[in-house]
């Protein structure tokens, strides 16, 4: 039986950063991923605000695909562009980044700082003695034992719903994502994307976007030599269960016979990669969903495990490493305190709600009802603008203490 | 006849020994078939008013199964170690 000050499961985003964090601080810390490589089964095709992430992401050189400097929102009817907006900042928004390649990263600068890392290995259940999560067992019966658990497994929670601290999230607040990756010429992804981010609207006639999607749109994140497409579908809505899995490949079809990538995206674009995933987009819209427990005796949870999302900018990658990063330095204190109990360790809910990101990712604060928008074009095309503008509200006081310039020059360039 | 295991799928990779990691639990199963609409991998299927497991060759381990369904009869675990879903390009 081995143990560990701390064991962090899962090497996605979060996983790495609380790892990294416990192992500087001279924790003995090992990281557990079911996949032979990190971030080799996260599906999540994402561009990530940087501006607040840890200093060694943003200045490491992690591999970045892209800078995007903007967004542009195209409102589609009768098969073509009716009406575009572009918004255009002086510095990068956001970076678009694989999700293996990057954890891949991650998970190496977690090594680096003297954290053990084990591949292949998932941890089916958690060992509790009285009341407290003493560690994992592994798929190959092995008991591993931590003094502290730091659960970022995902949304599916499954070790969380073990130690009776989660329940399973509702279909509701669960959009299935069909995603797919296309080669395409550097020159040609530079021309026809300008580094800006696409969002595609329109009304449900035009059966191109789902008719239960989160905001009527189509993603379309433009790479270094790539493009990643995403549309998405909750699993229910209302009551109802559409045929997700027929119809987000038939409303692809329709996508693609609109003239802009018809004409324009789809002939320089050669399909390499077709996924689908889960992401727990609306779980901070119900309150039965965000009011669970992140802590409990000896464990805590971090990212899309914690109900971390983030409807505005789509990925919860930052959110995952904003919390990785309190849930670290809560954990190393419980250690120093030896005092692993929920009590002590409710700390990291005071600090994470104090954050200036992580409370909005659980409220209905800065989120516009797009549902409610597929009834009513014009209140879609007004609500479509808001909800990405809206996260642009955050960059408006660091825009007063800071100018552009400076703000560039603390991002990385790509 | 199981569609999807004769599409090939790109980009993606599946290592095999997974082990049965998901299971329909045929006492709490009320036939809905909505584990059926969801599957992007077309891994189930209605047989005798049950839902059933074709395949989990196309498996994306995205659990909506195990989230969509109303009687909980979906048991979902993640597949053994190193084997299952592989992608580059997620």
């Amino acid at each position: 039986m081995e143990k560990y000050d701390v064991i962090v499961v899962g090497a996605g985003f979060g996983g790495p950063a609380a790892a990294k964090k416990c192992a500087e601080a001279g924790l003995r810390t090992l990281i557990v991923e079911r996949g032979q490589r990190p971030g080799e089964k996260i599906v999540s095709g994402t561009y990530v605000p940087l501006f607040g992430a840890p200093d060694w992401i943003r200045e490491g050189n992690p591999p970045l695909e892209r800078a995007a400097y903007g967004w542009k929102y195209h409102f589609i009817k009768g098969g073509d562009i009716y009406l575009s907006i572009k918004v255009s900042f002086p510095f990068p928004i956001s970076y678009g980044m694989y999700c293996r390649p990057m954890c891949t990263w991650l998970a190496e600068q977690a090594v680096k700082s003297g954290a053990e890392l084990r591949t292949s290995t998932t941890a089916v259940d958690v060992i509790k003695e009285g009341d407290y999560i003493k560690g994992i067992v592994t798929d190959r019966g092995e008991e591993l034992k931590s003094d502290i658990l730091i659960d970022s497994e995902g949304l599916q929670n499954l070790l969380a719903i073990k130690a009776g601290i989660r329940k399973k999230y509702i279909p509701d607040a669960i959009e299935l994502c069909l995603e797919y990756d296309f080669e395409m010429d550097s020159a040609d992804v530079d021309r026809i994307f300008e580094d800006h981010i696409e969002f595609h609207f329109a009304m449900p006639e035009e059966k191109v976007i789902a008719p239960l999607g989160q905001g009527s749109v189509v993603y379309l994140f433009p790479y270094r030599n790539s493009i990643h497409t995403c549309i998405g579908q909750f699993l229910k809505h209302e009551g109802e269960v559409a045929q997700t899995s027929r119809l987000l490949e038939t409303y692809y079809e329709n996508y693609f016979q609109t003239r802009r990538w018809k004409e324009v995206i789809g002939p320089k674009a050669k399909l390499r990669a077709k996924m689908w995933d889960t992401c727990p987009l609306y779980v901070g819209l119900f309150p039965e969903m965000h009011s669970m427990p992140r802590c409990g005796n000896g464990i805590l949870l971090i990212g899309d495990a914690a109900g971390f999302e983030d409807t505005s900018s789509g990925a919860g990658i930052a959110n995952a490493w904003y919390s990785a990063e309190i849930a670290a330095d809560v954990a190393i204190e419980a250690l120093k305190a030896k005092d692993t109990s929920a009590v002590f360790l409710a700390k990291y809910d005071e600090l994470w709600q104090a954050h200036p990101v992580l409370p909005r990712s659980i409220s209905d604060r800065g989120r516009r009802n797009l549902l409610q928008a597929q009834k009513d074009e014009a209140l879609m095309v007004k609500l479509g603008f808001e909800q990405w503008f809206n996260s642009v509200y955050d960059l408006i006081p660091m825009l007063n203490l800071m100018k552009p310039s400076e703000i560039a020059a603390m991002l990385p360039k790509v | 006849m199981n569609k999807r295991s004769k599409e090939v799928i790109p980009g993606v990779e599946w290592v095999p020994g997974t082990g049965d990691f998901i299971k329909i639990n045929e006492e709490k199963c009320n036939g809905c078939g909505d584990c059926v609409k969801v599957c992007l991998g077309r891994c189930f299927g209605l047989r005798r008013r049950k839902a059933y497991v074709r395949s989990l060759k196309t498996c994306f381990e995205c659990a909506a199964c195990w989230f969509v369904c109303p009687e909980d009869a979906v048991d979902f675990s993640w597949p053994k170690g190193g084997t299952g879903l592989r992608t580059e390009f997620g």
